[in-house]
């Protein structure tokens, strides 16, 4: 068979525009959609943009909570200065404390070398023997 | 003396014949386009020096031509009968794709889908000489210009016809620089051929790696036959985009398509065996396969025309050639073109939008035949 009686009978012309059509909107929709997306993209990073603020704000006042939180990045060679940067964290322990507790809070929170801090504590008489292994916080009168 | 002239009867000097003459000759004029005039070299030169090898003649039943079952060939061609090459080149070339100039401007992927005009006309055309249905949509994706899609495609609906069509889709590919500048120039003016694109805005790098996902969706939901092909295509464009993936996508476009390069043209030329090969089919495919690029590439061109009546910022119709899928000679070509007209005229990045999307079409095109015809 040949000619139009030959494409006639394979389904030809059927194949060919269907095909064409296929193909052509397949590339149009795809063509929008890349279009499109530089804008979604934009809309999105402008949502982001929008909705970081006020994540920030959230951490802003989370960071002032902590503020009184204030980790040295040394042991001040004051030990006044230094009992300044414990005492929040003494607020956080019921009077009398272990110094095991101590230790942990302050390990937990950062501060550098706790271990030794909290023994200059101890011989300064800021941290104060209550008897059963439990001291209590005696805060330097010129803070 | 008798088994020296049993030995000399089974020498290929003694069983050639006239068609393995004609298939030596166009497999060295192939390895000569390759090596000498450095046409699609990468190409050429496997598929020249296969044709060579399989023209060997041989005793059959040897085990050892590509159509004799557990011959070391037949083991090689497999990669071709089951459109395992195709698809590993594909990925590669995802893997080497830039599609940042079609994410820049869209509107030219319009082009890619135009110039697929070409196998459909192809396909009514295979059929009014009398092929078979099958066999007509194998011959009309040489219209995509695009060899493993042509392979691909032929692979699953008339495996026998491997040999011609893929020899067609690359030598066609080999001349874009004979073929497309005649149909460019005759269907554009100066002053259109002078038209100078404006400058692409610049593409985030957002944007690029949610294209291959964004494009692999689409697309293969449109035509899930095209999955072998789009799927590997846009899985490579995503390890290079997404950069996390360095050594992946170093490896697929280097070794893993190099190595699939080499099997495929290597064992499509061995495939084209004199006796097989040389049919009044294949020179029907080879002129309806020239009838096939450059209606795709007239097409490509028209519908550029024709988008310029509608658009302010006006379109270089050269890009249309670009169109078809061969990466990236059309490209180039189109580019050579403008630039003689005016050698300041920079229309590379531009057709290489159309050329990818062409890339695309003629994938989602392999698809949508292979859907119509199982």
């Amino acid at each position: 068979m040949y000619g139009l009686e030959a494409i006639n009978a394979a389904n030809g012309w059927a194949m060919a525009y269907t095909g064409a059509i296929i193909v052509f909107s397949g590339l149009v929709v795809l063509s929008f959609v890349v279009s499109q997306l530089n804008r979604i993209l934009g809309f999105w990073e402008s949502f982001i943009k929008n909705f970081k603020p006020t994540q920030q704000s959230k951490q802003t006042d989370e960071i002032k909570d902590e503020d009184t939180f204030v980790v040295p990045h040394c042991v001040p060679s004051d030990i006044n200065k230094a009992a300044q940067y414990y005492s929040p964290v003494i607020k956080e322990l019921e009077q009398p404390f272990e110094l095991t507790s101590l230790y942990a809070i302050s390990q937990q929170k950062g501060f550098p070398h706790p271990h030794i801090t909290i023994s200059c504590f101890r011989q300064a008489n800021i941290l104060v023997p209550e008897g059963d292994g439990l001291f209590r916080w005696n805060q330097p009168q010129n803070i | 003396m008798e088994l020296l002239i049993q030995f000399l009867t089974n020498t290929g000097y003694y069983l050639a014949d006239y068609r393995h003459i004609i298939m030596l000759l166009i497999g060295s004029v192939f390895v000569y386009l390759g090596t000498a005039k450095q046409y699609e070299p990468l190409l050429l030169v496997p598929i020249g020096f296969g044709i060579l090898v399989g023209n060997v003649p041989f005793f059959k039943g040897f085990g050892l031509g590509i159509y004799e079952p557990n011959s070391v060939l037949h083991y090689l061609y497999f990669g071709v009968t089951t459109g395992l090459y195709p698809s590993i080149v594909f990925l590669g070339l995802g893997a080497m794709t830039d599609f940042s100039s079609l994410l820049a401007r869209p509107k030219l992927m319009l082009l890619g889908a135009a110039a697929q005009m070409g196998i459909f006309f192809t396909l009514l055309s295979a059929l009014a000489l009398g092929f078979l249905p099958k066999e007509a949509a194998s011959i009309a994706i040489i219209g995509g210009a695009d060899g493993p899609t042509s392979i691909f495609l032929t692979a699953k609906l008339a495996p026998h016809l491997i040999g011609p069509i893929a020899i067609a889709a690359y030598s066609y590919m080999a001349l874009i620089p004979v073929i497309q500048p005649p149909i460019m120039r005759l269907l554009t003016t100066r002053k259109e051929r002078l038209i100078h694109m404006s400058e692409l805005r610049q593409v985030s790098k957002k944007e690029r790696v949610i294209f291959p996902v964004v494009g692999m969706i689409l697309c293969c939901y449109l035509a899930p036959a095209s999955i072998p092909l789009l799927g590997t295509f846009f899985f490579g464009n995503f390890m290079k985009e997404c950069g996390v993936t360095e050594r992946l996508v170093k490896t697929a476009r280097t070794a893993i398509i190099d190595i699939a390069t080499i099997f495929l043209g290597f064992t499509v030329g061995a495939s084209t065996q004199g006796d097989v090969f040389l049919t009044g089919k294949s020179v029907g495919i080879f002129l309806l396969g020239a009838v096939a690029f450059s209606i795709a590439t007239a097409s490509g061109v028209i519908f550029a025309k024709i988008m310029n009546l509608f658009l302010k910022d006006k379109i270089n119709p050269l890009l249309g050639a670009a169109g078809v899928s061969a990466v990236p000679g059309s490209a180039r070509e189109v580019h050579l073109v403008g630039q003689r007209e005016d050698p300041t005229n920079y229309l590379l990045m531009h057709a290489m939008a159309c050329n990818s999307s062409g890339v695309i079409g003629s994938a989602i095109c392999a698809g949508i035949l292979w859907s119509f015809l199982v």
